[in-house]
């Protein structure tokens, strides 16, 4: 399971990266078609910058979850282990009910999104909106290797 | 007039409690701000917990917001490509004499710095690397060090270009490269007073000075970077003179990096450029996902019309503009504690901008006090994302390097203070440069 897991998370930070690079391109050709006629002005370059950047902001926060790198606040003083690990579960489980927003009502977006299409670039918009629902899917499943784990050292099976 | 099943007051006590309870309870700031619109999208008959994903995809579905990463990537390019590494030269034979060198060198570095990348965030997270353990090293104070990184890298979004501004000027619909001309000078004058602040430091504590750079090695540093100071003028002049929009212009500072990097100063290998995309993917998803709950959560502020409930008790106070500023000024000083800079400047920055109108302040005024508070909210607890970085990275938690923080905030509000006072400060540069876009 734990492979599995970081297989998906290495394949998800590598589209991730793909989608940084790739961003480069439709806003280098959006300037180069303007001052010269070496291409032709695409009107797609701007739309399809949109989407990949949405692609882009979603596989970040899917990743996030696992690596800790979503900004959290810590105004509570330093806790034992066991409360912060007791801690560390309710405020996964809050993230999971957001995780499973995300997949519930996710479908349902993409369902909404399912006969239409971009304007400029002609995309089924369903491409698009699916970011929302497979962000919940995989949200659900990284937090359950963490609630896993937190629940070992409530267990005081081991002490992180 | 809609109906709605809760009252203006009633709903502003749901959102605002939601998100305060969770965020205590060190719920992400990104889902706590999301989880906190989802009592009202399932009360209100008209709503639908639907909304959250049409908004979040219209913050998200943004040519403007592009920039956050590409500025995050220009700032990672610098680092791995050695541009960094020049300015730094650069910086020590400039001011590695003065009292607390190497203190003084972080702060020019971080002006140089803000000069071509629009992004504090990146700007503390490189230069933490860089400073913090040198800093220790010589002998500065582990706490003196990490808040004079954090500090100083808020300059990166007060000194064109700017992340801040572009959002700025997408929401509230305001010249761009004006913004970028008025926060010239309002940037110099902070790291002037943060460079004071080392001074009087290096004075009390004798922190080590380094011996005065020969003019020969001034003008070969200056010389070797002269490429990567071009990038500051291409930016901003291209802006200015319409060649590109504010995306496309961080888009040409990523292209103009790398091509340095590989042709200028040769030191990009592959690898680097792949843990520059992660790293800049990484950071900036997490900031702009926040920006997606926070662009629902201020539009349930708005579908409520608390802003007006909340500003209909503020214009009867009869501010005027300096009284005014002050006020917007604590705002965002206030939020920027709470929040990260890009959602307060959706939820709150067109909250307050009827106020601003309805005294008078130039609508560019009105930006720059905005952008410089929220700039300090990058430092300031609980959620102060350059002193969590700077604190992160030297392994101490936020509230070792609070004190000192804090001393290092007084000058740059008293800075804050001259510019709300003195609205010639910021308005100056555009009115001489370009006066079209004042108007």
């Amino acid at each position: 399971m734990k492979k599995l897991l970081d297989g998906t998370h290495r394949l998800l930070r590598w589209l991730m990266a793909a989608t940084v690079a790739i961003l480069i391109v439709p806003v280098t050709l959006q300037i180069i078609s303007r001052y010269t006629a070496l291409i032709p002005s695409w009107i797609w370059t701007e739309e399809l910058s949109r989407f990949l950047f949405i692609w882009m902001i979603m596989l970040g926060a899917v990743i996030g979850v696992r690596e800790g790198s979503h900004f959290v606040v810590d105004v509570l003083p330093d806790l034992p282990p066991r409360l912060d690990a007791f801690l560390q579960i309710v405020t996964d489980l809050f993230v999971l009910v957001f995780a499973l927003v995300f997949v519930w009502w996710g479908i349902a977006f993409v369902r909404f999104g399912w006969d239409q299409t971009s304007e400029l670039a002609e995309l089924p918009m369903a491409f698009i909106f699916m970011a929302w629902p497979v962000a919940g899917v995989i949200w659900v499943l990284f937090l359950g290797e963490a609630f896993v784990a937190g629940f070992r050292v409530l267990a005081g099976k081991t002490d992180r | 007039m809609m109906s709605a099943a809760l009252a203006p007051g009633a709903a502003a006590i749901v959102l605002f409690g939601t998100f305060l309870v969770l965020f205590v309870l060190r719920v992400p700031v990104a889902f706590a701000l999301g989880l906190a619109c989802l009592p009202s999208l399932i009360i209100e008959s008209r709503l639908s917990p639907l909304m959250l994903f049409n908004e979040t995809f219209k913050a998200y579905n943004s040519f403007i917001l592009l920039a956050v990463p590409f500025y995050l990537l220009t700032a990672n390019l610098m680092n791995v490509g050695g541009v960094t590494d020049r300015l730094v030269r650069l910086s020590r034979s400039m001011v590695g004499h003065f009292p607390g060198a190497l203190a003084q060198i972080n702060v020019l570095l971080s002006v140089f710095f803000a000069g071509i990348s629009g992004s504090s965030t990146a700007d503390a997270a490189s230069q933490s690397k860089i400073f913090i353990d040198a800093q220790v090293r010589e002998g500065y104070g582990l706490s003196f060090s990490i808040a004079i990184t954090a500090v100083s890298a808020v300059l990166a979004v007060i000194i064109p270009p700017s992340i801040l501004m572009i959002v700025w000027g997408g929401v509230i619909s305001t010249s761009i490269g004006a913004m970028y001309l008025a926060g010239f000078l309002p940037g110099l004058l902070i790291a002037a007073a943060q460079m004071a602040t080392v001074h009087v430091y290096a004075k009390i504590y004798h922190y080590p000075v380094y011996p005065r750079a020969t003019l020969k090695e001034f003008f070969y540093s200056a010389w070797i970077s002269v490429p990567a100071l071009l990038t500051a003028f291409i930016i901003v002049g291209g802006v200015l003179l319409g060649w590109f929009t504010p995306t496309e212009s961080a888009c040409v500072a990523v292209l103009y990096t790398i091509a340095l990097s590989v042709f200028v100063y040769r030191e990009m290998k592959l690898k680097n450029l792949y843990d520059s995309f992660v790293e800049t993917g990484r950071l900036s998803s997490v900031a702009l996902f926040c920006v997606g709950t926070a662009s629902a959560f201020g539009w349930l502020l708005a579908y409520y019309q608390i802003p007006r409930a909340l500003l209909d008790n503020v214009s009867t106070w009869g501010m005027g503009i300096t009284a005014a500023g002050f006020f917007i000024a604590l705002v965002f000083l206030v939020v920027g504690c709470f929040l990260d800079a890009i959602p307060a400047i959706i939820i709150f920055g067109t909250i307050l901008q009827p106020l601003a109108q309805s005294v008078g302040m130039h609508p560019i005024h009105f930006a720059i006090i905005g952008i410089v508070s929220l700039a300090f909210g990058l430092v300031t607890p609980p959620y102060g994302l350059c002193l969590m970085i700077s604190c992160a990275v030297a392994k101490v938690p936020v509230r070792f390097a609070l004190k000192d923080t804090m001393i290092m905030l007084v000058p740059m509000l008293l800075m804050l203070a001259a510019i709300i006072i003195w609205p010639d400060i910021p308005l100056i540069l555009p009115r001489l440069i370009a006066p079209e876009l004042l108007k």
